[in-house]
Order: structure tokens, then C-alpha cells, then sequence
């Protein structure tokens, strides 16, 4: 079954042809910048799946991890869309913001990662693993759980 | 008290001189749409204490209270800077994630509870509300 979604104002919608392979959030520093403080929910599917309408602003950075990734958001209402790592190519699923899905509540989130740049008041479900970088990074030692 | 910040690509920056007169974590669904799939995380300024260098844009929404809420993102990034209400004019909501580490803020109350999704991890130490909080209270005007 397709999954939908789209920005707040309207002039961004999607249409993903997959089902999820996976969601987790995350708390690198950049992601807070452009996710209003909190850690970007991204809900991953095959990249080849995701079909954008509506244009796109795009900007891309170099990630914490070392790989460059492209941004994408709506330029009319500022919503962040997606994120995909274009350098190395080919090598991880898009990231699509949980928030711009017409179904947040799709996949629920089951990892941290970048857990380490987290600040010190953010809240932990302690039934989720807590990854200090990247996936697979050693764990962050437990503390704010609720 | 002093803050600077940034957006994500650098585009727009920011100085705020003052203290925040709340700080909140909201879970409407607007602010899920705009942060990225989390609540987003404001502090309350009186706006003359908060500069802003840079290119802006804005859209706006109603909300549930019929006032219309107009937030501010960068162009380039779309990273968004802050929002204002109709009602509130003299104040403006500075998200947190522009605000330079290490800046000690953390929110205090969270709203919108009744939208947040299913997964979401809310701080049960927290003040919170299922929907619209009263506004905090304005910064009485100078005297004289």
C-alpha cells in the first residue's frame, strides 16, 4: 500500500510505493537546528520508492557521519521533508520526516541515534536502544529514562 | 542573559538579550508538520529582545482559538526561526534548535498532548496540557 504525505501549507505532496524498512530518531546537532530543537523522526523506505510533486527546496550539508545529505523541504511553508545521503550514493534509505507523513503514527520510532548530542533534558523510552553516533555506534550509558 | 544562533545553512542569524518569559514543547500537529515529526521546542521572548539578520519568509496558519499563527523559516533551509501570534504581537517564539549550545533553556510545559502520536516520550515531570494553554502573561509596560 502506498503511504502519503506532504508539508503544512499544502504544495508539497509524496506518494511512497514501500513499506517502511525502518525509524528511528535522531539527535545530531543539525537535526536539531532544522527540527525546532527536538530530534528529526524519520521513518526510512527505499529510495527509488519516494515520488515528490510540488518542488522542492533542496540543501545539501556534510552530516556528522561524514556523508554529504541532501535536505529537502518545502520553500512556500519551510517543512522538512526528507533527508537522503547522496555521497557515498545508493547506500541508505530516504528518510522521510515522520511529521510530514499523513500517518505520523505509521511506524513508531525504535532507536536513538546521535544520542550523545542530545541535550541534557531529553526524555529516553528506555525500551529503545540509544546509539552515541550513527547506527551501530556503541551505546550511550542509560540515564533520563522514563 | 544573552543568546545567539543560527539556521542550519547560516542564511539567517540571530541575537536575543534577555530571558525567555516561558519555555514550551508543543505537540500540535502544525508543529509536527514543520519540526520534522517531533513536538517543537519554543522559548517566549518579548520581541524587541530578539534581532534577526538574514533573509526570512513566512506562512501562516489558524488555529483552534481563530488567531492566526505566522511562522518564519529560512529560504534556503527552510530551518524555521519563529513563530508570532495575531494575539501576541509583543512576543515571539524563538524554537529552540536556532539557539546556540550551550544555552541551558529546556521546556517547562508541554501542550497539544492530545495530538501527539502514540510513540511519542513526554516528560511526566512536565506541566502539561491536552490542547491550548492560557497565554502567558504580557511584560507590563514601562511606567510612566
Amino acid at each position: 500500500m502506498a503511504q502519503e504525505g506532504g508539508c503544512l501549507c499544502g504544495r508539497v505532496r509524496f506518494s511512497i510505493s514501500a513499506e517502511p524498512v525502518g525509524a528511528r530518531m535522531c539527535w545530531c546537532r543539525d537535526c536539531q537546528r532544522i527540527a525546532s530543537g527536538s530530534p528529526t523522526v524519520n521513518v526510512l523506505f527505499p529510495e527509488e520508492a519516494a515520488a515528490f510533486e510540488g518542488g522542492l527546496g533542496t540543501f545539501r550539508m556534510t552530516a556528522d557521519s561524514g556523508n554529504t545529505v541532501e535536505r529537502g523541504f518545502c520553500p512556500t511553508c519551510g517543512a522538512q521533508i526528507y533527508s537522503r545521503t547522496v555521497e557515498p550514493p545508493a547506500t541508505q534509505p530516504i528518510r522521510i520526516r515522520a511529521g510530514t507523513l499523513d500517518d505520523p503514527g505509521l511506524m513508531a520510532p525504535t532507536a536513538y541515534i546521535w544520542a550523545a548530542s542530545a541535550p541534557h533534558w531529553a526524555p529516553f523510552d528506555p525500551a529503545l536502544p540509544r546509539y552515541t553516533q550513527g547506527p551501530g555506534s556503541p551505546m550511550m550509558e542509560p540515564g533520563n529514562d522514563l | 542573559m544573552t543568546y545567539s544562533g543560527r539556521c542550519a545553512c547560516g542564511a539567517v542569524t540571530l541575537q536575543i538579550k534577555g530571558a525567555p518569559v516561558g519555555t514550551r514543547q508543543c505537540w500540535c500537529r502544525q508543529c509536527q508538520q514543520i519540526a520534522a515529526g517531533g513536538p517543537s521546542h519554543n522559548a517566549i521572548f518579548p520581541s524587541e529582545a530578539v534581532s534577526i539578520a538574514g533573509p526570512l519568509r513566512h506562512s501562516t496558519w489558524t488555529t483552534a482559538s481563530g488567531n492566526t499563527l505566522t511562522h518564519h523559516f529560512c529560504p534556503s533551509c527552510g530551518t524555521q526561526v519563529y513563530a508570532q501570534s495575531s494575539a501576541r504581537p509583543h512576543l515571539m517564539t524563538v524554537r529552540f534548535g536556532v539557539i546556540d549550545e550551550p544555552h541551558g533553556l529546556r521546556p517547562e510545559v508541554v501542550i497539544w498532548t492530545d495530538e501527539a502520536p502514540a510513540w511519542a516520550c513526554i516528560d511526566p515531570a512536565l506541566e502539561r496540557w491536552p490542547g491550548q494553554p492560557p497565554a502567558p502573561a504580557p511584560t507590563p509596560p514601562p511606567a510612566g
